[in-house]
């Protein structure tokens, strides 16, 4: 199991980067954490020709807060991200589905927006930043674009990325009072990626009864997706017991899942109600507190 | 009720009882562990060779196919590709590998012209790098004509199935009914009768190091050295010699430091078959080891992947009358070891019980997959899951508790030696105590209590409860004793020890066994320091290569503390006699008056005068004249302890003799928490009592149970092979075949009693695998329990999140 | 669509266990080999090749890491640290080994550096851990003999004991 031979590229700064990616295109693949691209790499289930890596790129690190939004660079390290006190306070809830990423040692060399531009539809990060309704910045030697999270998955490990394009960063918009979040999880075994997995946002109105709401399934369909029967069930409910009932139940409509070794689609179905119960339940809970408790 | 008429009389009868034992019994630190800790052990992934090439395997994608051609030219043209065999070239320079079936089922490294599962090795590299070899792998161009695939192992049994070898009239390579004792008759006479349809998956010892051997041709003198982490260079070197095409006194095998195998590098014949051919081929050392995937997909490390129809009559007051076992097993595409995981589980399939009849029909079905082999457990696992699964299901309905349905059944102490049905022999026990004490330390009571509390929260715990039997020591005869006509009926488990001291007084021990993971130079040097009186600290060990005339079976069947014992302590003695003869003679005393006390020779009862173990040492050496008359020089002895009591089956295989008669026994008590809605299964805690007789080393042995449950926890909640609808490997990686991690683990509380074998040196059992045989059972209990107001059942391991949750709404339960 | 790359040699400058070596590799030459291979050092081991088991972990500039899963070429500058660099010379075991041989923390030995790699960097920054602490830092290292309970305990063992020596240093 060893990889392929590739030729590979060390820019040290971000133009040098989208030089080359422009000049090798589809023949080259982005080397950030590479938690997930060396794995494939090793099972030679990806022989890029090139590989640029982008750990020497400067300016890419930094993880910072500006007009209510959160912006993590490409080369921001889950790990940084999880035990942040900024994205602890600004954006719980990506902290929380981090936590649930892989182990420790595996996280303090993958990326936050490596695991968002690999995009597994099983993956926790890019579940995250759909239900907070997150961008993608995109960076090319033509410019710079945002891509809204719900754009950026195409499919099983695809995102709406061009050759010649890099993930330069994510920004969510930062958590406000009165917005509770929670992520939930089966994994078969802890550390491993989760068979289904939820992420919700939910906003209490000022009328007491459930404002905007955002449910993201991960393990659910061939990328991450919405619950937007669930989100409509819960918008302008009261929150209660029979709400989120309602709204879980309503969970699986539409979903068409993956089946593997760990679990057929009916399963992730079951799933996917279950765990959109339990994480609306904790985001009510949290909306209604001062602060998010994570 | 059937009983042992004598004591054996080839027994040596063990003396647990004499004197006050120093270093038997003791916590003694592992001598194996400084070399591992410092990455100083050489393990074969290790061994470098001048002038050594690499190996790979290019692995069938399809599960059945016929081989229409293999173009090797690309790979051929790789810089540093060295040689790319097919498998017609290989089969010229290696032969089949060696077989216990006798039916005609041949089998090669790698295929010709079909192959009968995924992964199977098509095409062989060898490279300057490992890199190079796989980029040769990839560069090979193979056309396969797919054939179907055969999966399910009942469809398989059809007469129409696909035929996986032509050289069979049938899928079923096997089948046998075996009756013994009144089986009908216990059927006919029983109150109830309860019956459970079981499924036990396949799963893999997976080791964390992969099966691999580095081989080096002399093309000159003719001769093969071989390192691997194979166990039997010292049982079957011959059955290697053979199939590497050289004559056995010009095959050297060397062991090397083992990355653990539980049962599944017994014989590892692939690898030394892979990279024999490329050594041949090239004229280079070659080393071949396994990937993952390899080792997943195509190593021979399955375990059993059976079906079960069980029934057990009981007379109305539960007294267990009688037992039937009607069971599929999927052998995979080959039959290399024949059914001998079947003659395993004669050993004990009736328990701790006595039960009185049993009748076993076992067919054996040949499928697109990989073949099994031996995963810790070795056949008895799947029996101890099916048969304390009827006897909780006999509890629940019939209304006898679990516990005390057991203590009504159990073989009481004064019946050892039990004699079972099928013929082999339970050495002792006591298995009441150890269920009253396993009770006692999980504090049932308690639990109880808190399960009540939980289950108003509407959370579900539950207790588990099994005693099962753990079967030690294993003789040949298992291997064989199904068939009437076996092609090699052997009866030897030989193990070997050599002892020198020399000059100096320096103790060196040589022992025929790998180091699998366990613990063999500190269980010798425990005997030695026992025997002499020294500290084991001061006894050097070292592993004897096949060169040496080291007889050894190795470790396997939980054996190995029982056997290298038995023949550290008869060399220990054959030298000691000889330095007590010496000493005797230069304090010109009777022997009869010499004693051997804390490494000196002395007058019994008189310590003033005395030798130490140098001045014998160098009298031996140098001394001739020095010595009595009919002593030769120096201090060396070989004892080989061959298996302490065993006997032949019958002709009429009504009685299969006894092959595993040193009979270990646990009692397991799991708790668990279910989440009913999403089917995830939490062990609290995990209490386990055990007896394996005279515990060698406390610490070891504990460790042995602890790694042995934490598989079970495996067996239990995650491990399993999955197979596609057209027999594609679904689980190659450890990312789908799943091991538990150290989140998945509960505090274990382990608790020994000691009830000594009478068969064995010291009375030592084994216990190497009893935690795998007691916890998968022991955590279903623990499940149905959890989930008894749901009314559930577990028939099917392992128990995943959506087996759970399909239980739980089969039953109506859950949302 | 780019030319045909050459996967030239990268040439790095790298330090493993207090040796600094100057070395041309192979852009695909995995740390996990580079070590084995060239460097001689095999007390690292490699279980899966997929970053799922942590038996190749080492430490790269004092971060556990899955050698596996990092290029060679990628660590020009960079410290390693493996298993071969903790007992002493004359065979004096560092706290961290000597715990794991006193808990009786390991049996085939192959999970064993990754294990206490892994450790090494946990107790570089938790004086004290609790089991639980130990589960977080090593729960993605697998080990297929000992059922973790005294791997924990060794390196619970182990941290009381560097705590000792801190002190007495100190």
């Amino acid at each position: 199991m060893k990889p392929a031979a590739f030729a590979y590229l060390a820019p040290r700064d971000l133009d040098e980067a989208l030089d080359q990616l422009a000049e090798h295109g589809a023949d080259a693949r982005v080397l950030a954490g590479g938690q997930s691209l060396v794995r494939l790499m090793n099972a030679r289930l990806a022989s890029p020709a090139v590989v640029v890596d982008i750990n020497r790129v400067a300016g890419l690190d930094a993880l910072e807060r500006h007009n209510g939004t959160l912006r993590l660079g490409a080369t921001v390290r889950q790990r940084t991200s999880e035990l942040s006190p900024d994205v602890a306070a600004h954006a719980p809830l990506l902290a929380e589905a981090g936590a649930h990423v892989a182990h420790a040692p595996v996280r303090s060399r993958g990326t936050v927006v490596g695991s968002v531009a690999f995009a597994d539809p099983s993956a926790e990060l890019p579940t995250a930043l759909l239900a907070l309704d997150g961008r993608v910045v995109v960076r090319s030697r033509s410019g710079e674009r945002t891509v809204e999270a719900d754009d950026f998955f195409t499919g099983p490990f695809t995102t709406s990325l061009a050759p010649g394009e890099m993930v330069v960063a994510v920004e969510v918009p930062v958590t406000t009072a009165g917005t509770g979040t929670a992520f939930v999880e089966v994994a078969r075994r802890h550390g491993d990626l989760p068979v289904c997995g939820v992420a919700a946002t939910v906003t209490r109105g000022d009328d007491g009864r459930v404002g905007a709401t955002r449910i993201a399934l991960c393990g659910a369909g061939e990328r991450p997706v919405r619950a937007r029967a669930a989100e409509d069930a819960l918008t302008g409910s009261d929150g209660g017991t029979d709400a989120v009932a309602e709204a879980a139940a309503r969970a699986s409509e539409g979903l068409s899942p993956i089946a593997d070794c760990h679990g057929s689609a009916d399963f992730r179905r079951h799933l996917a109600r279950v765990l959109t119960g339990r994480a609306l339940r904790t985001a009510i809970d949290r909306a209604a507190g001062e602060a998010n408790d994570v | 009720m059937s009983t042992v008429e004598d004591r054996p009389t080839t027994a040596t009868t063990g003396s647990p009882r004499e004197g006050e034992r120093r270093w038997i019994g003791r916590s003694v630190a592992r001598k194996e562990d400084p070399k591992l800790l410092a990455g100083r052990a050489t393990y074969v992934g290790d061994v470098m060779l001048p002038g050594m090439l690499y190996g790979a395997v290019l692995g069938s994608p399809h599960a059945h196919a016929r081989i229409v051609s293999i173009d090797t030219s690309a790979a051929e043209a790789i810089p540093g590709v060295a040689a790319v065999l097919t498998g017609a070239q290989a089969a010229e320079l290696v032969n089949p590998m060696p077989a216990f079936c006798a039916e005609p089922v041949p089998q090669t490294a790698v295929a010709i012209e079909r192959v009968r599962y995924p992964g199977e090795a098509v095409a062989i590299v060898a490279a300057t790098d490992r890199y190079i070899a796989e980029d040769a792998c990839a560069a090979i161009r193979v056309e396969y004509e797919v054939l179907p695939a055969v999966v399910d192992p009942e469809a398989a049994m059809a007469a129409d199935a696909t035929r996986i070898h032509e050289t069979l009239d049938s899928n079923v390579a096997f089948h046998r009914v075996l009756d013994f004792g009144d089986v009908e008759g216990d059927l006919a006479r029983a109150h109830t009768i309860v019956r459970t349809r079981a499924r036990w998956h396949r799963m893999c010892a997976s080791p964390m190091e992969t099966a691999g051997a580095v081989a080096s041709w002399n093309p000159f003198d003719k001769s093969m050295t071989v390192y691997s982490n194979s166990n039997f260079h010292n049982f079957l070197p011959w059955a290697f010699a053979g199939m590497l095409g050289v004559s056995t006194n010009r095959m050297r095998m060397i062991p090397c430091a083992v990355g653990g195998s539980f049962g599944s590098k017994h014989f590892i014949t692939k690898v030394l078959a892979i990279a024999g051919a490329l050594t041949k081929a090239t004229g280079k050392p070659v080393q071949y080891m396994e990937d993952r995937v390899d080792n997943i997909a195509a190593n021979d490390n399955v375990g059993c992947d059976r079906i079960y129809d069980a029934e057990l009559a009981l007379a109305e007051d539960g007294e267990m009358l009688g037992l039937t076992l009607k069971i599929v097993d999927d052998y995979g595409a080959y039959f290399q070891f024949a059914h001998g995981q079947h003659g395993n589980a004669m050993a004990q399939p009736t328990g701790p019980y006595r039960i009185g009849s049993l009748r076993y029909d076992v067919s054996c079905v040949l499928t697109n997959k990989v073949q099994q082999g031996f995963f810790r457990g070795a056949g008895a696992d799947p029996g101890n899951f099916v048969l304390e699964r009827l006897v909780d299901k006999a509890s629940e309905v019939m209304g006898i508790d679990r516990a005390e349905i057991r203590r009504r059944n159990f073989i009481a102490p004064e019946q050892f030696p039990f004699k079972t049905p099928p013929g082999n022999v339970y050495d002792s026990g006591n298995y009441a105590a150890v269920l009253d004490r396993a009770l006692e330390l999980a504090g049932i009571d308690d639990w109880r209590a808190e399960q009540e509390r939980m289950r108003a929260e509407g959370r579900y715990l539950g207790i588990g409860l099994a005693t099962c039997q753990e079967r030690t020591g294993y003789n040949a005869s298992e291997w064989w004793f199904l068939y009437d006509n076996p092609p090699l009926p052997a009866t030897s488990t030989p193990e070997s020890v050599k002892i020198d001291v020399d000059a100096m007084g320096g103790v060196r021990v040589e022992v025929g066994c790998p180091l699998w993971g366990n613990s063999p130079e500190t269980v010798v040097s425990q005997v030695v320091a026992e025997e002499f009186g020294i500290d084991p600290a001061d006894v050097s060990v070292t592993y004897a290569d096949s060169t040496t005339g080291a007889m050894s079976a190795g470790p396997g069947g939980s054996r190995l503390t029982i056997m290298l014992s038995g023949a550290t302590r008869g060399a220990a003695r054959t030298i000691r006699d000889k330095m007590i003869r010496i000493a005797a003679h230069a304090m010109e005393m009777d022997p009869a008056d010499v004693e051997c006390v804390d490494g000196t020779f002395r007058a019994k009862g008189a310590p003033g005068t005395s030798m130490s173990m140098a001045d014998i040492g160098m009298r031996a050496a140098l001394f001739f004249h020095s010595t009595p008359e009919d002593e030769s020089s120096g201090l060396v002895a070989v004892h080989t302890y061959d298996h302490p009591y065993s006997t032949p089956p019958s002709d009429d295989r009504k009685d299969m003799g006894a092959f595993y008669p040193m009979v270990s026994h646990a009692c397991h008590i799991p708790i668990v928490e279910v989440d009913v809605e999403t089917g995830l299964v939490t062990l609290r805690a995990y209490y386990a009592v055990n007896d394996c007789g005279t515990v060698m080393n406390p610490t070891l042995v504990e460790g042995q149970i602890v790694g042995g449950i934490v598989q079970g926890i495996g067996a239990a909640l995650m491990e399993e092979y999955r197979y596609g609808e057209d027999g594609a490997l679904d689980t190659p990686t450890f990312r789908e075949y799943l091991m538990p991690s150290m989140h998945e683990v509960p505090e274990i509380v382990v608790e020994h009693l000691e009830t000594p074998s009478p068969f064995t040196e010291y009375g030592v059992k084994g216990a190497g695998e009893g935690g795998r045989l007691v916890a998968p059972t022991a955590i279903a209990s623990a499940v149905d329990d959890a989930l008894k107001p749901l009314g559930v059942w577990v028939d099917e391991l392992p128990m995943t999140p959506e087996r759970v949750v399909n239980l739980v709404q089969g039953a109506g339960g859950g949302s | 669509m780019s030319e045909v790359v050459t996967p030239e040699k990268v040439r790095i400058r790298i330090t493993v266990n207090d040796t600094a070596h100057d070395l041309l590799v192979e852009p695909r030459t995995l740390l996990a080999d580079l070590l084995r291979g060239e460097l001689e050092l095999t007390g690292t081991h490699v279980g899966c090749e997929q970053g799922v088991c942590g038996a190749c972990t080492v430490l790269v500039d004092g971060a556990a890491t899955r050698s596996c899963l990092v290029f060679a070429a990628q660590l020009d500058g960079a410290t390693v640290r493996t298993v071969e660099s903790l007992a002493g010379a004359d065979g004096t075991l560092h706290p961290i080994q000597q715990a794991f041989h006193e808990n009786h923390g390991l049996q085939c030995g192959f999970c064993t550096p990754g294990m206490l790699m892994g450790a090494c960097e946990l107790l570089e920054r938790t004086t004290a851990p609790e089991p639980d602490d130990v589960r977080e830092a090593l729960g993605g290292n697998l080990c297929r003999c000992t059922g973790y309970q005294n791997i924990v305990k060794s390196v619970c063992a182990a941290g009381a004991a560097l705590a000792t020596e801190r002190n007495g240093q100190a």
